[in-house]
């Protein structure tokens, strides 16, 4: 799946609408989607939470996940499964 | 051993025990004085402190305005982080939030805290 043509940077394989859930309620499911994905593949993510443009970022700084692109505009992370 | 060079000021009182709420911000300021990376996280009633006005009229006996304590430390570089589960439940206001202050979930409070940095709490 691709979110533009123009930006093949923005390609995920799975979708995740977390609407407003936040802190321990958005990151803890999140780890359990990315955890059944293979490394290298790509989630978008979808959250609103006023604390998830701060707080996703540094989960994934924990966890060695990569947060590739954070369009803010839509709420939508884009987070790369770290390599094992 | 050496330190972090951070400190983080656990905050969950408001107006329902101003003098905790006071004294949090008057170590705050100490430590953000002294060249610490000081952050205050502000959870449960504490997340009300970060709405414009909210702190106006706290005025403790003995200390300084609250409300100057905080904006001194904001002045210094001292972080205000909210807990972003207790602002929604409180129904607060983001286009009321204070400057210099952060809405924040559980996870960049680990962050902050994972490397060994030690948190006191009012």
């Amino acid at each position: 799946m691709s979110d533009s043509q123009e930006n093949p940077a923005l390609t995920y394989h799975e979708s995740w609408d977390a609407g407003d859930l936040g802190c321990g309620e958005l990151v803890l499911p999140l780890r359990f989607k990315l955890k059944a994905m293979q490394p290298g593949q790509v989630i978008r993510v979808r959250a609103t939470d006023p604390g998830a443009p701060t707080d996703l970022p540094a989960w994934c700084r924990m966890t060695g996940d990569t947060l590739v692109h954070h369009d803010a505009t839509h709420h939508y992370y884009f987070i790369r499964r770290k390599a094992i | 051993m050496a330190g972090t060079g951070k400190l983080c000021i656990s905050l969950t009182c408001a107006k329902n025990d101003t003098d905790k709420a006071t004294v949090a911000f008057v170590v705050a300021n100490a430590a953000v004085a002294s060249n610490q990376d000081t952050m205050v996280f502000l959870s449960i009633e504490g997340a009300r402190l970060s709405q414009k006005g909210y702190a106006d009229d706290i005025h403790e006996e003995g200390f300084a305005a609250l409300k100057d304590l905080m904006e001194n430390f904001v002045k210094a570089d001292g972080k205000i982080w909210v807990c972003s589960p207790c602002f929604k439940k409180r129904k607060l206001d983001e286009a009321n939030l204070l400057a210099g202050a952060t809405i924040v979930g559980g996870a960049k409070l680990v962050e902050f805290l994972s490397d060994g940095t030690p948190c006191v709490s009012y």
